[in-house]
């Protein structure tokens, strides 16, 4: 399994000079399968370079965790639903409310939008993500709602013997500390539990958080936590907030290498998302992990001390 | 890692961190019917704290708490108009009377919201204890 972060951003696009290394678009993952097939998870306004540089495909998978504007952004701007030959079908959660296509067309209509969902030229799709797995280009698919504000769901993507989680938007530990909750409370654990690799949502540091409890978003220790609770491989911090510019995130990326190796984890295992950048996901032998212990490292004075980029 | 429950659904976990910020005795229990989070004013309630007593099936809940009628008699759980309630994904209020792990008897009035996040039914429900009799420790 192959990946290519296209935005790693959240909330909002964060162009600037000062954003040139890890990038200002937001949330947007190309997935290929050994197949060969593509997946891509997310439609923020990195789709729109993906789709610039997809040529190839016609039928194209899109996994939308949720229909917030950063995750939804770049469609309307995606190259390929402007070709006739597209066919796409564009997965994403259920409503009680409306249909999938009914709530996108309100982004994807005036007086927000020149065009209509009617207009597009390709051929799309809306699909409910199913309440039980399914497959897609040879790999499964799983999905489920995990903690944020509104019907949001993580991704679990198994393609041959590697796993994939995805759950850029994500606060499990809203209401209740994960270092000592049983896994079956853990909010997102059966998508991520022995993933080789999460991309998981960490938008705030730990000095940030207290000011943005509920908001959905993830502080630094907890996404360290729940990663080593759900036993991940390799992590990758993603949805990084507007304001954290490189020097920022450089700073965020090397307190989370060591308290990841503080919570005996390998630094090579935890990355940062930066636009652009490849990977090959690979499975790698499990960890063992105590299945409820306290994980949550010795917070040091002036980690992440740094005055607020912007 | 060995995983020796399936996670619970999403809005379970988020009706447990509710009830733990509640000052409220206050109960969730799951599709079954069986006991799987009470919080620490029902613990103060009870005399038991969830960490000790763990997963409750009805009928474990029964033979431990009650319910019992206001003669002091016992109630089929099956009977009461919360479990219809709850089974039929329906609110419902009622009044009985539990016992506490130290033998002395409560009176509550209870009221019982199913948690319904899917067409399929109910996942459970939160049911709201409101001691008639102070703490219940009379």
């Amino acid at each position: 399994m192959k990946l290519k972060v296209w935005g790693a951003r959240g909330s909002v696009p964060a162009p600037g000079p000062q954003m040139n290394r890890y990038g200002g678009n937001t949330s947007c993952v190309q997935v290929t399968l050994a197949s060969g097939e593509q997946l891509i998870l997310d439609a923020g306004t990195g789709i729109r370079t993906l789709g610039l540089d997809l040529t190839g495909p016609r039928k194209i998978h899109i996994l939308l965790t949720h229909l917030h504007l950063d995750h939804i952004q770049g469609l309307m701007f995606f190259p390929p639903c402007f070709r006739s030959e597209s066919e796409i079908t564009i997965w994403g959660p259920s409503s009680p409310e409306s249909t999938l296509e009914h709530r996108i067309a309100r982004y994807i209509s005036a007086p927000l939008s020149p065009v209509e969902v009617r207009e597009l030229p390709c051929s799309v799709a809306f699909r409910d993500t199913p309440a039980s797995e399914w497959e897609l280009g040879g790999a499964t698919i799983r999905a489920e709602a995990v903690t944020h504000r509104g019907p949001t769901l993580g991704y679990r993507i198994t393609d041959g013997d590697t796993t994939l989680a995805y759950v850029p938007d994500h606060e499990p530990a809203l209401g209740a500390p994960l270092n000592g909750l049983e896994t079956e409370w853990i909010s997102g654990y059966d998508l991520a539990r022995d993933a080789d690799l999460l991309i998981h949502d960490c938008q705030y540091t730990d000095e940030e958080y207290p000011e943005h409890v509920g908001w959905g978003h993830s502080g630094l220790t907890d996404t360290l936590t729940f990663a080593r609770r759900v036993a991940a491989k390799r992590l990758m911090l993603f949805h990084h907030d507007p304001l954290h510019a490189d020097e920022f995130l450089d700073e965020l990326c090397a307190t989370a290498r060591r308290r990841w190796e503080e919570l005996g984890g390998d630094a090579t295992e935890l990355e940062i998302g930066i636009e652009g950048s490849e990977l090959e996901v690979a499975p790698v032998s499990a960890m063992s992990t105590p299945e409820s212990t306290d994980f949550r490292p010795a917070v040091q004075a002036g980690d992440l001390g740094v005055s607020t980029a912007g | 890692m060995a995983s020796p429950q399936a996670q619970k659904p999403l809005e379970l976990i988020l009706a447990r961190n509710l009830l733990t910020r509640l000052s409220t005795p206050a109960f969730l229990v799951d599709a079954e019917a069986a006991v799987v989070f009470y919080n620490e004013a029902a613990a103060a309630l009870l005399g038991r704290s969830f960490e000790d007593a763990g997963r409750m099936s009805a009928e474990e809940w029964t033979a431990a708490f009650g319910p019992f009628d206001r003669e002091g008699s016992p109630v089929e759980v099956d009977s009461l108009a919360i479990t219809e309630a709850i089974r039929s994904g329906r609110p419902a209020h009622g009044s009985f009377s539990i016992r506490a792990a130290s033998g002395e008897r409560a009176t509550v009035e209870a009221s019982a919201f199913p948690i319904v996040a899917s067409p399929e039914g109910s996942s459970g429900a939160m049911i709201l204890f409101w001691p008639l009799n102070g703490n219940g420790a009379s």
